[in-house]
């Protein structure tokens, strides 16, 4: 038995789908997770190595602060592999000595063209021809992934903020009916059960 | 009766983790006892409640049993067994008048089938028949001659894809291709289903040395089957150079066996010990290798089913199973004497035939195709050379009509087998060899066809029944 963020996941359940028992993970998220962390789609949580549970743990206590993933390079087609006596380690740090001097060389020639390279990191760049591009929204649900309570909370606080501001939807979820236009005259059963201002 | 839904009081706030469910189906007339019973499904949250159809709970079908707890005599295999006399299958026989001859694939200690394993539909054949039997063809008797002349050659010079429509053969050619250079004293690798290394269900990790994805167990599995079908082979080549990784080493003068043996113990090193096998039977040039692939066309997909951490597919040639059939299949790398064999599946919709290895092989593609249609370069490169080996659609009469007799001396007929019969049964499946066995032998299972009487006098009312003889 697995345990994450508090939750057991069944062992002979297949890890895409046992990490959507999770409270904000669907069968998206799963699978991006699951790349994320090198499962593939028919490992059963009990085929999960050590590393793949503790990194899959520490990331979703906190995905902001996760370190960004490099870009490993992948072998063209005559490709010829360093024999195997050379370490990890070693090709480790060169591949990290060479993105540090890539990284430096890109800074100096925007440092040339008259642009810092923090504003770069920003992604607010302007173009040759003056116009400026829209700063870039990351493509990866996972950098802005939110989960159990902080999920929650997020719901809690857009119910009060439309309570507070006096909207409809406010109004509705402060007398348990249904919010987005259904009948009540009949089959209201479910919005008066569970609508509520302090919901989670 | 009319049927009515009657309404039944909801209780509002219900205990957290359960749920009620209530049904009545109709109204029972006043006096009456409810035709139907009312049901209350209580159902807590963390249920105990065994489901009908679980995995647990289903028994599998045609799941033959152990051969030791076959304890009933009718069940023991009879010393006059029906297909005692099919002969054994020898490199002797691929000549021409041996053509049309059932031949049975004997269980040897480095059985490939037993070790490599084969297509699905091969594997419940093989379950269903008493012995593995298969029937030599004029496209086997050609593709033996073309081994022969490959036996001398590096294996880039020889690099077939058997092509042909669904159930013509393509993988039962391989497999006798595989037993024919077992039996001459080649070393064989065969990978049955190409497409269980590009579907996602074994383990990946990328690797910085190689700059590809790794797959150990299914490099562990590999060594596994290769050091048990070829051990006698591999005893007898040795390492040229020593081999140190992950604190492991082995020196010089190892023989192949003992390096596949501990690379199929261990996962961490397997991928590293394959890939030193490979380099070692490339330099080699005292045994000729085969290397037999079933599923061909599932590398050839640009995309696998794999996912890179950042979500974007990984492309076969970056995973390093598929990347090191590419690499033999294109003649990048080569066996000094060998071949490369490689069998399409042409119906299998998650791994289509790609538009490069149609260009290559000169195949009708199912979809018009133009100079404008997505090919990748890398596999154009890749498909390079390739040969294509179609095999023939359809049994000629006389192959047919030894498989009819195989199966209907193995009593797989349950209707009497002859010439009308088989004639039948041929036209039906227009000579198609799967569509013959499947549907056409075991079709007979069904019963015979109803008999219609002719002698009513309208012949809107004739029936068919069936007459059983």
């Amino acid at each position: 038995m697995v345990h994450i963020l508090g939750i057991n996941l069944p062992d002979n359940q297949l890890a895409r789908f046992a990490l959507t028992s999770i409270y904000g993970v669907g069968p998206h998220l799963s699978h991006r997770l699951c790349a994320r962390f090198q499962i593939h789609d028919k490992c059963r949580v009990k085929d999960l190595t050590p590393l793949q549970t503790t990194s899959l743990a520490s990331f979703l206590q906190s995905p902001k602060t996760a370190l960004p993933l490099p870009q490993y390079p992948l072998a063209p087609v005559n490709f010829v592999a360093r024999p195997p006596s050379k370490s990890i380690q070693e090709l480790q740090a060169e591949f990290n000595a060479a993105r540090t001097a890539q990284k430096q060389k890109r800074e100096e020639k925007l440092l040339q063209l008259g642009q810092s390279p923090a504003e770069d990191a920003k992604g607010k760049t302007t173009t040759t021809r003056g116009r400026k591009a829209l700063e870039k929204k990351s493509r990866d649900p996972l950098t802005e992934l939110r989960i159990e309570s902080e999920l929650r909370r997020e719901i809690r606080e857009n119910i009060a903020h439309q309570r507070m501001i006096g909207s409809y939807v406010g109004r509705r979820h402060a007398m348990h009916l249904p919010v987005r236009g259904q009948r009540t005259q009949t089959n209201a059963k479910t919005a008066r059960k569970l609508n509520n201002l302090d919901r989670w | 009766m009319a049927l009515s839904l009657s309404r039944v009081p909801f209780h509002r706030s219900l205990p957290q983790g359960t749920l009620i469910c209530v049904r009545t189906y109709a109204n029972s007339p006043p006096g009456q006892q409810s035709p139907f019973r009312i049901q209350n499904v209580k159902n807590t949250g963390t249920s105990k409640n065994k489901k009908a159809f679980s995995r647990k709970n289903r028994i599998g079908a045609f799941r033959s049993m152990t051969p030791s707890s076959l304890t009933v005599p009718v069940l023991q295999p009879s010393p006059n067994s029906s297909l005692s006399s099919v002969p054994s299958f020898k490199p002797e026989l691929m000549t021409e008048n041996m053509i049309g001859q059932v031949v049975a694939f004997s269980q040897t200690p480095n059985d490939p089938i037993k070790y490599f394993g084969t297509p699905k539909n091969m594997l419940l054949e093989f379950r269903l028949l008493s012995k593995r039997c298969s029937v030599i063809r004029n496209i086997t008797v050609f593709t033996a001659e073309e081994l022969d002349s490959a036996a001398a050659e590096p294996s880039h010079k020889t690099r077939y894809v058997l092509t042909g429509p669904s159930g013509c053969g393509k993988s039962f050619l391989l497999l006798q291709s595989v037993q024919y250079c077992l039996a001459k004293g080649w070393i064989v690798i065969y990978i049955p289903r190409a497409k269980t290394t590009v579907n996602s269900t074994t383990t990946h990790t990328y690797d910085l040395r190689t700059q590809t994805y790794l797959q150990p167990n299914y490099a562990q599995q590999t060594l596994r089957r290769i050091l048990e079908v070829n051990s006698a082979n591999l005893e007898t080549l040795t390492l040229r150079e020593g081999l140190n990784y992950d604190r492991r080493s082995f020196s010089s003068g190892t023989t192949l066996a003992q390096l596949a043996s501990a690379g199929s113990k261990d996962a961490v090193i397997s991928s590293v010990v394959l890939e030193t096998l490979l380099n070692e039977l490339s330099r080699q040039s005292k045994i000729p290798v085969l290397l037999a692939v079933d599923d061909f066309q599932a590398i050839y997909n640009q995309k696998t089913a794999y996912r890179d951490p950042h979500f974007s597919a990984i492309r076969p040639y970056h995973l390093a199973i598929p990347r090191f059939i590419l690499e033999f299949a294109s003649g990048k790398r080569s066996f000094p004497k060998g071949a490369i064999l490689g069998a399409l599946t042409a119906m299998d919709p998650a791994f289509p035939v790609t538009n490069e290895l149609i260009d290559e092989l000169n195949l009708p593609g199912l979809h018009p195709r133009s100079p404008y249609s997505k090919r990748s370069k890398i596999l154009q490169e890749y498909a390079r050379g390739l040969m294509n080996l179609p095999v023939p659609e359809e049994f000629s009469p006389r192959e047919a009509a030894s498989v009819f007799e195989t199966w209907m001396r193995d009593n797989a007929l349950s209707a009497p087998g002859n010439d009308e019969l088989f004639l039948a049964k041929y036209t039906e499946s227009a000579g198609n060899p799967k569509a013959f066995v499947w549907q056409g032998i075991l079709g007979t299972l069904e019963g015979a066809a109803p008999v219609v009487n002719q002698n009513t006098p309208w012949p809107q009312l004739r029936e068919g029944r069936i007459v059983v003889q």
